[in-house]
């Protein structure tokens, strides 16, 4: 009777948590609201509205709109320049993916062991990295610029080489473009591999040592098994950065000579904001994400299931 | 066992002497790598510095003889380049400031308080993880386009504020906090708005500098859109100002385009030596190898 009158203190108690209970809730809502509205605009609704985009012939900015299904998908398949577009990336992924991983495993073996001055190498062959793509592809302009006018050409001449027309050749635009490349981000892979490599147990290589294995079979046995994550995590983040591949080539060659270093997005780029193409170029970008969306998953999952180990 | 003690015995010094050759190789093929990755910076930098009819005359020289700064006083006086860099400058810093704040506050939200709708509301924000720059940036252009927003500054810092990767990291760190100290100053009346600010924020400053720090670089060199959102030179970033500056490469010498390189490089090069601990010890992290 009478604590139905006037509650006790553990009713009280009670009810203050349920209050703050729901004053908590609208709290936590408030404090996502800012991140979800910007989250929702930026990233959720366009990719959405990107595919329902790819539906339309979409021209020129919302005064030529009409649905048409998946015919932007037909037309993309039937699309010379989609398919050449496509090869020119692959092209560029088995040139210079190979080479990263090499260059970044080299120079991380290189400097896992104590030399001195190792903090400066580091420092160095990490550097590029920060350089904005406009600046790279300002310098390697140069570097290999034709005739008497770049520094390889020049370097070439004095050791009595044949000067190239190394971006303005199609033979060597690609290969030239991967050597770019290599430089400015070989770094990146270095790090990752030195993490790696740092984490494999002393012992096991004194071990070995003990057993009489020498170091190829070290190599073999020892380090390349222990930089399987790593070594990973490196191909998933090359795959996407690969397919994703545009600004340096746009920098370096604008996709010449005569197309023949066009990468997917570069011709993305050229339907929707040269020729306005809304609805093509969102076919494309959708293809694009598909195939991300789905490396991603990949990478997620095995990462996941690799630490549940 | 006696046969074996000696056959270690007699292998010691010449185990190292070859591995002292094997290190005399190393450093040496070290040297011609790192002389790679210097010379076309060292070489352009030269260029930036000496008079033009000095370049033509000797291409290939290494060292900045005969000095000048003439390449970048023509850079900055005839272009827009350190307005250009201005709005970079305030670019990113906007936009980096601003994602620390939303995404750390939502990870709080996330990590630490209970609502109706979490469980759903998490994957749906890592669902950004999967998504790249390419798949969104047709609509968001469109977006900004009907706002009538294209070429402000609002385009160039809105869109990669809400970083699902921010909000993925900050919840991680935010979990390991202890409780206790949460709940005694809840318990003492503080609110959760004082508790995120007061004791969540201060913990984490190491792995919100390190966001940071990438964010920054990141809007910096951002090649994309601000390619297509800010094509008005007084807005434009520099990383786009430069490109189009130097397209127009028939009216600018050798040296000023590089002097213009370096103008714009040569800044996120010291931020770099700056920060360079953290943003190594940043990226081996993101491997989730150490």
């Amino acid at each position: 009777m009478q604590s139905a009158l006037k509650p006790g203190p553990a009713q009280r108690l009670a009810n203050t948590l349920a209050q703050r209970k729901w004053r908590d809730a609208g709290i936590a809502y408030l404090f996502i609201l800012p991140f979800l509205l910007l989250y929702l605009l930026f990233t959720f609704l366009p990719i959405l509205q990107g595919f329902w985009i790819s539906l339309h012939k979409w021209d020129i900015i919302g005064s030529n709109v009409r649905f048409i299904g998946l015919r932007n998908y037909q037309l993309l398949l039937q699309d010379k320049l989609f398919w050449s577009s496509l090869e020119h990336t692959v092209f560029f992924a088995l040139l210079a993916g190979p080479g990263l991983i090499v260059v970044g495993l080299a120079l991380a073996l290189m400097l896992n062991r104590p030399i001195r001055g190792i903090g400066i190498y580091r420092t160095l062959f990490y550097m590029p990295n920060i350089l904005s793509v406009t600046v790279v592809g300002l310098v390697f302009a140069r570097v290999f610029a034709p005739a008497d006018r770049g520094l390889v050409n020049v370097v070439l001449d004095s050791a009595g080489g044949q000067p190239h027309s190394w971006l303005l050749d199609v033979a060597l635009a690609m290969p030239t473009i991967a050597v770019t490349k290599i430089w400015w981000s070989a770094g990146f892979n270095m790090l990752i591999f030195l993490a790696g490599l740092q984490d494999i147990p002393q012992e096991l290589y004194e071990a070995a040592r003990v057993d009489g294995a020498n170091r190829l079979v070290l190599f073999r046995h020892i380090t390349l098994p222990g930089l399987r994550r790593p070594m990973l995590f490196v191909l998933v983040l090359q795959v996407i950065a690969s397919v994703q591949v545009f600004p340096l080539i746009e920098v370096l060659t604008q996709g010449g000579p005569a197309g023949s270093t066009r990468p997917l997005v570069m011709y993305l780029f050229e339907r929707t904001f040269e020729y306005w193409q809304m609805g093509y170029g969102s076919a494309l970008a959708f293809i694009l994400f598909a195939f991300l969306f789905v490396v991603s998953i990949v990478q997620i999952w095995f990462f996941n299931r690799r630490e549940e180990d | 066992m006696a046969a074996g003690v000696v056959s270690v015995d007699v292998q010691r010094p010449a185990d190292r002497t070859k591995r002292r050759r094997q290190s005399l190789l190393v450093q040496a093929g070290l040297f011609v790598l790192a002389a790679l990755w210097l010379i076309p910076v060292v070489w352009t930098l030269s260029i930036s510095l000496r008079p033009e009819n000095s370049i033509q005359a000797n291409l290939s020289f290494m060292l900045p003889l005969p000095f000048t700064l003439e390449n970048y006083e023509f850079v900055f006086s005839s272009s827009r380049l350190l307005r250009w860099f201005v709005n970079s400058l305030f670019v990113a810093v906007a936009r980096t400031l601003l994602q620390i704040a939303l995404c750390s506050l939502a990870a709080y939200a996330f990590a630490r308080m209970r609502f109706p709708g979490r469980r759903i509301l998490f994957p749906f924000v890592l669902i950004g993880l999967m998504v790249p720059g390419q798949a969104t940036f047709i609509p968001v252009y469109l977006l900004f386009s009907n706002l009538r927003l294209l070429n402000t500054f609002a385009a160039l810092i809105l869109p990669g504020i809400a970083s699902s990767f921010a909000v993925f990291l900050l919840v991680q760190f935010f979990r390991n906090i202890p409780i206790e100290l949460e709940e005694a100053a809840l318990l003492d009346g503080a609110s959760r708005l004082g508790v995120y600010l007061r004791i969540f924020l201060p913990l984490s400053t190491p792995v919100l500098t390190t966001l940071a720090i990438f964010t920054f670089l990141g809007t910096w060199n951002e090649f994309l859109w601000p390619l297509v959102a800010a094509t008005d030179p007084d807005i434009m970033t520099i990383t786009i100002g430069l490109r189009n500056l130097t397209a127009t490469v028939d009216r600018i010498e050798f040296g000023q385009t590089m002097a213009a390189a370096w103008a714009a490089g040569l800044p996120i090069v010291f931020f770099f030596l700056i920060f360079q601990r953290r943003i190594i010890s940043g990226i081996q992290l993101s491997s989730g190898i150490n």
